[in-house]
C-alpha cells in the first residue's frame, strides 16, 4: 500500500477525510514518523529472553512518577 | 527613586512592589500606565487578544484603598500582568476561529491564585493556534512583535505574553509550556521563563494540548520576578489529575545564596553538533561566568538532538490528535490549515509506537535523575539552538518535521518533567536575545532559581530593556 493510501485509511479510523493537496503536505511528513519510531525502537532498552525473544526494561509511564525521587 | 513612565513601565516587579506597600505608586497609575501602552503600542505588537479595561481600572482601585487600609497582600499586589488566551478567564479563543465568541464562565484555578494574590489581569495575551508551534501566517489573529525590534517575532507558543513584557505593556504574565512555550518565547525576548515541575501547577482551566507534557508557568524579567508569580500560583489541586500533593515552599527563599562548590551538569550531546556559532559563544561564556562565581561544570552524558526529537515532538502531537479528534470532525474547516496538518499527523502514529515513546522517555527521565541524584546538583544548556526569527512571510509548511534538525532542546524537561529555567546570556549580531536553560531536581524550583540568579546577576543582561 502506499503511503498516501496509508495516511488515508489511518485518518479514516477516526471518520477523516484528508484532501489530495493535504496529502502532499503529510506524505513525507509521515515517512520521516516512520524513520523516527525506528529509532525510538532503537534507543529501547530491553534484556533478551530466548531466541528472538526479549522484554522490555522500562515502563510506558503516563504520568512523570517522579516523587520518588525526591 | 524617581522613574519617568517608559522606566516604570519597564520595571522589575522587585523594584515596584516596595514602592506600592509603601504608597509611593498606586495599583492605579500602574495600571493607566498599562493601558495607556497597549493603547499606543499593541497596534505594532499584537500582543493581545483581549483587554480587560475596565475590569483592570476597577480591580486596581479596590486595590489602592486595601493597601492605603494596611492589607498590603505581597509582591503581586497591584501589578498587571497578561495571562494566555488558552486560560479560561473571560473571553477565551485558543488563539483559534473555532472558539470566537467563547466566555469562560469562572476563571481557572491558577488565575484565581493569582488574582488572590493581587495581581491584576489587563488581558488576555496571543497564542500560537491552541499552544502549538511552529508559527504560521494562518492563524486567526495576527503575529507578536518583539519590541527588541518589530520586524522580529516573539517565540511562542506564549507569544502574546512575552511579547506584552518586552514592550512595557505588563511587568510579568502567564505561559503555557508543552515542549518549550515558555522557556522559547521568554528567551526571544530576553526574558526569565520558569517552567516548574510537572504537577506543581494546576492546569484545570487550560486548555491542554498533552495531558502528560503540559505545564502552566509564567515569563517575567528577572528570576526574583518569576519565583514572585510562581508562589502566586502554585499549589495542590485536587481536581487536576496530574497535580503534586507537595507543599509549596518559599521559592525565593535561596535567592542572594553564593553557588560556591555547585556542580552544573553540561548537557553537550544535546546541543552541541546542532547550536549556532551565536549560541556557542554566549552559552559557553556564561559557562566561564559560572565557573568564576566558584561552581563546577561537568560535562553528563545524554541523548542527542535527533534522539530527543524522534519522540518528543511525536508523542506530543499524538496527545494532541487524541484532543482534537472531535472538533475536526465538525470544524476541521476553521482550523489553521497547517494546525490542521500537524494534528492529523499526530493521528497517524501507532498505538505500538506511541508506547515505546512513552519507554524511552521514562529511560531518559532516569538518566537525568540519577545525573542529579549522584553527579551534579543542575542541568545546563541552551535554550534552543537557534537565533530569535523574524516575523515569517509566508508559511513554512510541515517543513518542521520532515526530519531536518531543529534544535529546539525544551521538550526534554516537559518530558522528564524536571523543573527548569530560562535566563538571557547574551546577544546575537542582530541585538536579538539569546538563552540558556538550568534544570533540577524534582521539586526543587529553589536550587535552580538560587543557580538562575546568581548567574543573571553577575552576568547582568538583564539590565538591558528593549527602548521602546
Amino acid at each position: 500500500m502506499d503511503t498516501r493510501a496509508v495516511i488515508r485509511a489511518k485518518l479514516a479510523e477516526f471518520d477523516l477525510d484528508v484532501s489530495e493537496e493535504d496529502l502532499d503536505e503529510l506524505v513525507p511528513a509521515y515517512e520521516n514518523l516512520l524513520r523516527q519510531q525506528k529509532m525510538v525502537e532503537a534507543m529501547l532498552e530491553s534484556k533478551p529472553l530466548t531466541e528472538g525473544m526479549e522484554m522490555p526494561l522500562s515502563e510506558p509511564i503516563l504520568v512523570h512518577n517522579i516523587a520518588r525521587y525526591r | 527613586m524617581a522613574m519617568n513612565p517608559k522606566e516604570l513601565a519597564h520595571a522589575e516587579i522587585a523594584e515596584i512592589a516596595p514602592l506600592i506597600k509603601s504608597k509611593e505608586i498606586s495599583p492605579v497609575e500602574l495600571v493607566d500606565l498599562s493601558l495607556s501602552r497597549i493603547a499606543e503600542l499593541d497596534s505594532t505588537i499584537n500582543a493581545f487578544i483581549h483587554v480587560f479595561e475596565d475590569e483592570a481600572r476597577a480591580t486596581a482601585r479596590a486595590q489602592e484603598q486595601e493597601i492605603t487600609s494596611g492589607a498590603y497582600r505581597g509582591p503581586l499586589h497591584g501589578i498587571p500582568i497578561g495571562i494566555k488566551d488558552i486560560y479560561e478567564n473571560g473571553p477565551t479563543t485558543c488563539g483559534s476561529k473555532t472558539l470566537d465568541g467563547y466566555v469562560a464562565a469562572e476563571d481557572c484555578f491558577s488565575v484565581k491564585k493569582l488574582k488572590e494574590a493581587g495581581a491584576i489581569v489587563v488581558g488576555k495575551t496571543g497564542t500560537y493556534e491552541f499552544a502549538y508551534g511552529p508559527p504560521t501566517l494562518e492563524t486567526h489573529f495576527p503575529p507578536t512583535r518583539n519590541g527588541w525590534n518589530t520586524n522580529f517575532e516573539c517565540g511562542g507558543s506564549s507569544s502574546g505574553t512575552a511579547g506584552a513584557i518586552a514592550a512595557g505593556l505588563t511587568y510579568a504574565g502567564m505561559g503555557s509550556c508543552t515542549g518549550g512555550s515558555i522557556r522559547w518565547p521568554a528567551q526571544c525576548c530576553g526574558h526569565v521563563g520558569l517552567k516548574h515541575t510537572y504537577g506543581r501547577v494546576s492546569r484545570r482551566g487550560v486548555y491542554p494540548l498533552s495531558q502528560s507534557l503540559d505545564h502552566v508557568g509564567p515569563l517575567a524579567r528577572t528570576v526574583q520576578d518569576a519565583a514572585y508569580m510562581l508562589q502566586g500560583c502554585a499549589g495542590f489541586d485536587p481536581l487536576d489529575p496530574g497535580s503534586a500533593d507537595v507543599a509549596v515552599p518559599d521559592f525565593s527563599a535561596k535567592i542572594g545564596r553564593d553557588i560556591k562548590g555547585m556542580r552544573f551538569g553540561v548537557m553537550r550531546d544535546l546541543y552541541e553538533d546542532s547550536a549556532s556559532p551565536a549560541v556557542i559563544r554566549a552559552f559557553d561564556a556564561a559557562l566561564r561566568q559560572i565557573e568564576k562565581l566558584g561552581a563546577q561544570t561537568i560535562d553528563v552524558p545524554c541523548i542527542s538532538l535527533e534522539q530527543l526529537l524522534a519522540f518528543a515532538f511525536p508523542l506530543m502531537w499524538a496527545d494532541a490528535g487524541a484532543i482534537h479528534v472531535r472538533n475536526l470532525r465538525t470544524r476541521a474547516a476553521d482550523y489553521g490549515r497547517h494546525t490542521k496538518l500537524y494534528l492529523l499527523w499526530g493521528l497517524c502514529m501507532s498505538n505500538a509506537a506511541y508506547q515505546d515513546g512513552l519507554r524511552v522517555r521514562a529511560q531518559v527521565r532516569d538518566q537525568l535523575l540519577d545525573h542529579l541524584t549522584s553527579k551534579v546538583d543542575v542541568l545546563i544548556l541552551p535554550t534552543v539552538g537557534f537565533q530569535t526569527p523574524r516575523v515569517l512571510e509566508q508559511t513554512p509548511g510541515l517543513e518542521f518535521l520532515h526530519g531536518e534538525a531543529f534544535p529546539f532542546y525544551t521538550p526534554i524537561f516537559n518530558h522528564t518533567g524536571l523543573p527548569a529555567i530560562q535566563v538571557p546570556c547574551g546577544f546575537d549580531d542582530d541585538h536579538m536575545p539569546i538563552g540558556l536553560q538550568i534544570a533540577g531536581k524534582p521539586f526543587d524550583e529553589q536550587t535552580i532559581v538560587q543557580a538562575a540568579y546568581a548567574y543573571e546577576q553577575e552576568a547582568g543582561w538583564y539590565k538591558q530593556r528593549p527602548d521602546i
